[in-house]
């Protein structure tokens, strides 16, 4: 029995995925306490080094939640967020980082039964994958 | 009053970096003038048991490069930090991991497995491959460990400045020599070289449109490149934006992409991952299928946006252990 | 050595049950207790009533904390109740940080022991991040309360007039020489078969008599700079060559030589080169058109001036370039008709008396060509109509949504046809029929008694129009060819010509099918994705009288309701900042920016932020490849801390 509790940190956007998951709070949908979020304005906000940094300290897994291509608060962060995904998900897998531990999805602000599926879905995948134990220069610190 | 003792030292190291204190030319004879090198394997016959020798502080300041490979540059490191007052990373490789440091995306095992086993040109029926300590002819032997990770300079020792570049450049060794020798240094720490992305001083920058936008990536192989406009505005990967100023441009300036060695600047915690970042968000297209076109031009996107700054990474190596698809 | 530590108060509220049922809140203040972090540790309950507020606020003023921490529900629903109270108290906005253990942890948990734990990761975050907070300041500004309309119909009049009831100065602009729009070539406007020239020359005249109100006519937009509460909008006013003391008494059209085909008329008519559209228009004055009149082609006529009472032609008039400041925009510049040229099958253009809808209404109304004669080319009157519904749309090729507002005004051919030829046969050729509530569906129904036929055709594409000597023969899928004297083509609407330029100038979106894109389309439809651009009338998607004035009027009243003239607007607080040190002149910011609220200055060589347009995204900040932009509260020092704080074991 697997019984590694995966840490699992999702950037959630103030008007659309953090909305959600509040709601996912206000209809008392369960879902896996591996996933700790954190909010942004928009996921357009999220750099590219928050989602290492999150690896670094010690995440098994980083998903990135934002709005639906076209209802962007902001009009356009969430397609920035997505290309911005697609590029480094390609050098997570040279860095052997399986690309199942980045996720990226659009949940609305109303979508509180996608919000729980989408993140039950990762602690599913991110605990069947095990814990990700980054080795090399992590451990000495460095600058 | 004596003159300031000087040491020079190169770990996992091309011997550019040496390259570039000859390369100060002219310059090399105010130096050699006014200063006493007192190690410098690359052109002088010092012995490590002469700097053993030394007072500890004794020396001013040691120049390292390379990055930090295996056990011996780690202990000459050790060493030259405990006689020295100063010392200063020279160079991309003490800096930031450097060239070398792209072996932390594979691992010591597969690298032994291919340079002296796999090889199609090595022959080694019996399988030998070095090891710290081993008996021949009744005698044992040693070598030094080759370490799992390729570290940089203030991995292992404290470092009190760095001269960024593959190698840094004439001006900026000069510079940093002089400031030493005036007592005018920066707070401990610093990196000797501008705080600001290299476009700052770009010649291409006034080319460079308000609205950039990649509809394809392209290497610098596959067009002609025009010596005028900004890389990034020809489709061609550019670090310059994530890298620091001070170089002179003369990559760029030699109608070649920058390729990030001088490093981020102070308030980047990751060269590499700011240019995916920064480079992810100009890429053209709404649609993902238009998205994942462009992108696979980025053939090699770790080896590409952390060239030299690999052992600087937040993720700092690959995981050495396979994962599963 | 004495390092001083922040002090961090931290409340745990217990929200009745609802956090306390399910997370082990002693434990967690015994927790925070023992990490010695905090200055000051309660389990507290509904914080955020009368009496929670009360002791909320009493607790900071006896503690004077550097930090708040609340660990309760989201701060989507409560971060602002105690930022204000800690502001009442002199603690700034930007020190209260919220751990939301309810929406987040205790009403999600299955398990009390995990919830518990996820509560303290999530309040260690929050303490990681306000040790960072930097304090924030409320920016307000002036605003100006006037407003600039674009486009002189319907929508742009009512906007105009409602606009000035309220105080506002009005700039209306408008491309074409007079106002009016597509409403005006109506001669009655359906179901209510009410006369359009007598629905709108009240509201010209208002116009024109109200002093609020600056009518731009021949102008055009060249540029828009700015944002929300200050626009600066660039106008160039072509030259009309006949001043404003002319009154439209017509009395130059007799003596001009030049005779053309008029465009108000859709070319059923002529025009001399000096004009006006119709009479009573506003302004009153005619114009010439200046690549027709022989005055400025070869010098050689100035018939016009001796025959003008009030000698007000003057062939010196420059165009003139304005400049204008105002706090909002109102695109209302409506749609144009579809052009089924391209459909040979149609016959249009090749069959002498096929006309589009458009050109009927022309040929009907009082102020058109033949003072409201409907006639075929040959002056006569038809005696049999068919109006094919639809043409040029529901198609790749063509329009392809149904506009949803040409089918009242198909079947009101029928109306007017028997107003005027009482013996007249009309069939309307029709696949679906659209009608919006239940005015226009009686009028269909009335249609129907009167004798209209209406001919169902189950593929309108296989629509083929034929010319048979005199008559026209109609074929199709699903009824009997008819043949008929005159045919009339309901063309669909489009997004009037400019629309793209005009959207990229205002950075507007615009829609799927070409039109100016609403803000919300259940909830908003007429503001657009830009703060202080409004959208009215067919400009946002084609649509009837009544909802282009209701649009309108919805556009105005909202600017009205927020820019109040002596009343400074409020600007985002959480805006992005470039360091003007650390900035490397990479300009990559600037193309990410959705708002262009980034300009490049040459002097300094630095990209600078306008913050009174920035909506704090952080998309620049996250794309700045030297950390030189920093998000107001969301800096990557807090961001790497929350995840930090929420991390470490």
């Amino acid at each position: 029995m697997n019984n590694f509790e995966p840490k699992i940190v999702a950037f959630t956007c103030n008007w659309c995925s953090y909305a959600g998951a509040d709601k996912a709070g206000m209809m008392k949908l369960k879902y896996s306490a591996d996933v700790k979020l954190i909010r942004v304005m928009c996921t357009g906000r999220v750099d590219t080094q928050f989602v290492m940094t999150a690896f670094r300290e010690g995440a098994d897994g980083v998903m990135i939640l934002g709005c639906h291509p076209g209802d962007c608060h902001y009009r356009t962060g969430n397609v920035k967020a997505l290309k911005r995904y697609k590029l480094l998900k390609k050098t997570l897998v040279q860095f052997g980082i399986n690309d199942k531990r980045l996720k990226l999805d659009w949940v609305a602000a109303g979508e509180a039964e996608l919000f729980q599926k989408v993140v039950n879905e990762m602690a599913e995948t991110v605990k069947e994958l095990g814990p990700l134990h980054l080795t090399g220069n992590v451990e000495q610190g460095g600058k | 009053m004596a003159k300031p003792k000087v040491a020079f030292y190169w770990c996992a190291s091309c011997g550019g970096c040496g390259e570039a204190v000859v390369d100060l030319a002219d310059k090399i004879l105010d130096v050699v003038a006014a200063v006493d090198i007192v190690f410098w394997p690359i052109a002088l016959d010092f012995k490590y048991k002469d700097v053993e020798a030394m007072e500890d502080g004794s020396i001013a300041v040691s120049f390292i490069n390379g990055a930090v490979r295996t056990e011996e540059q780690k202990e000459i490191a050790e060493l030259l930090r405990r006689k020295s007052g100063l010392v200063v990373a020279f160079g991309s490789c003490s800096s930031l991991g450097g060239i070398p440091a792209l072996a932390n995306l594979t691992s010591k095992k597969k690298i032994f497995d291919r340079s002296y086993l796999n090889s199609p040109t090595v022959v080694n029926p019996d399988g030998i491959v070095p090891k710290t300590k081993s008996i021949y002819d009744g005698y044992e032997l040693t070598l030094p460990e080759f370490y799992e990770t390729v570290y940089k300079l203030d991995d292992v020792i404290d470092v009190d400045y760095y001269l960024p570049g593959c190698p840094p450049t004439p001006d900026l060794i000069a510079n940093a020599v002089n400031a030493i020798l005036e007592g005018k240094l920066p707070p401990k720490g610093a990196i000797l070289s501008p705080d600001k992305s290299l476009c700052n001083s770009c010649d291409r920058n006034e080319s460079k449109p308000e609205d950039v936008a990649i509809a394809e990536i392209k290497r610098v192989i596959d067009i002609e490149l025009d010596p005028e406009k900004c890389f990034l505005a020809q489709g061609i990967i550019c670090m310059g934006p994530a890298t620091r100023d001070g170089c002179g441009a003369s990559c760029i300036n030699g109608n070649m992409p920058c390729t990030g060695c001088f490093g981020p600047t102070d308030s980047c915690k990751d060269q590499g991952a700011k240019m995916i970042g920064t480079l992810g968000a100009i890429i053209e297209g709404e649609e993902e299928e238009a998205i994942d076109k462009v992108i696979e031009g980025a053939v090699d996107p770790a080896g590409t946006f952390y060239r030299y700054g690999m052992s600087a990474s937040l993720l700092g190596s690959a995981r050495k252990e396979e994962e599963d698809e | 050595m004495n390092v001083e530590r922040p002090k961090i108060a931290l409340f745990l509220c217990e929200c009745s049950t609802n956090i306390s049922n399910f997370i082990d809140l002693p434990a967690v203040a015994d927790w925070a207790e023992s990490t010695k972090d905090f200055c000051f540790v309660e389990v507290s309950n509904l914080l955020c009533s009368p009496d929670g507020k009360k002791h909320f606020a009493e607790k900071l003023m006896e503690h004077k904390p550097d930090g708040i921490i609340v660990a309760a529900c989201s701060p989507k629903l409560h971060e602002k109740t105690f930022q204000d109270i800690a502001e009442e108290v002199g603690i700034n906005m930007s020190r209260v940080q919220m751990a939301n253990i309810r929406e987040n942890v205790s009403w999600v948990t299955k398990d009390k022991k995990k919830a518990t734990e996820k509560a303290k990761a999530m309040i260690k975050a929050a303490l990681q991040r306000v040790i960072l907070a930097e304090d924030l300041e409320k920016v307000t500004m002036e605003a100006i309360p006037d407003v600039l309309i674009i486009g002189g119909g319907i929508a742009g009049i009512e906007a105009a007039l409602t606009a000035s009831k309220a105080g506002r100065k009005v700039y209306l602009v408008e491309k074409d020489v007079s106002l009016g729009g597509s409403v005006i070539k109506t001669e009655e406007v359906a179901p209510n078969m009410e006369c359009s020239p007598c629905l709108l020359a009240p509201r010209l005249s208002e116009i024109r008599d109200d002093p609020n109100i600056t009518v731009l006519a021949s102008s055009e937009i060249t540029d828009v700079l700015g944002f929300y509460g200050n626009f600066l909008v660039k106008v160039r006013k072509k030259a009309r060559y006949v001043e404003e003391s002319c009154i439209g008494c017509e009395a130059c059209f007799d003596v001009c030589p030049v005779t053309v085909k008029s465009e108000f008329h859709l070319g059923l008519g002529n025009r001399k080169a000096i004009y006006a559209l119709f009479p009573g228009s506003v302004p009153a004055s005619a114009v010439i058109d200046s690549d027709l009149c022989k005055h400025f082609i070869d010098n050689s006529c100035d018939a016009c001036v001796p025959a003008c009472p009030f000698g007000s032609i003057n062939f010196d008039e420059k165009d003139e370039e304005l400049e204008i400041n105002v706090g909002a925009l109102v695109v209302a510049t409506g749609s144009k008709d579809g052009d089924v040229s391209n459909f040979a099958e149609l016959g249009y253009k090749t069959i002498k008396n096929v006309y589009t809808l458009p050109e009927f209404e022309r040929l009907a109304s009082s102020n058109g060509p033949f003072g409201g004669k409907i006639q075929l080319r040959n002056g006569e009157q038809p005696l049999s109509i068919a109006v094919i519904h639809c043409a040029g749309s529901l198609r790749e090729d063509g329009i392809p949504y149904c506009s949803g507002t040409c089918c009242v005004d198909a079947i009101k051919v029928g109306e007017l046809v028997r107003k005027q030829i009482p013996a007249a046969k009309v069939f309307n050729v029709h696949n679906d029929l659209v009608f919006v509530g239940p005015k226009e569906n009686a009028f269909y129904r009335k249609q129907v008694k009167d004798g209209t036929q209406f001919i169902k055709c189950s593929d309108l594409k296989t629509i083929q129009i034929i010319e048979k000597g005199d008559k026209i023969r109609i074929d199709g899928k699903g009824f009997k060819s008819i043949k008929v004297d005159m045919v009339i083509l309901s063309t669909g609407l489009e997004p009037a010509s400019g629309t793209n330029e005009l959207a990229d100038m205002l950075n507007i979106d615009l829609g799927k099918d070409g039109f100016f894109k609403a803000d919300h389309d259940l909830l908003n439809e007429t503001g657009s994705v830009l703060e202080g651009v409004y959208v009215a009338g067919c400009s946002a998607g084609p649509c009837n009288v009544a909802t282009s004035v209701t649009r309108a009027r919805s556009a105005v009243g909202d600017i009205i309701s927020k820019l109040i003239p002596g009343r400074e607007i409020e600007l985002e607080i959480l805006t992005s900042v470039i360091d003007e040190e650390k900035c490397g002149a990479c300009k990559l910011c600037i193309s990410v920016c959705p708002y262009k609220a980034i300009s490049f200055d040459e002097e300094k060589n630095i990209s600078i932020v306008t913050e009174a347009i920035c909506r704090g995204c952080g998309t620049c900040v996250a794309s700045c490849p030297s950390g030189a932009a920093k998000a107001k509260h969301f800096t990557d020092d807090q961001i790497y801390a929350e995840i930090g704080g929420l991390l470490y074991e």
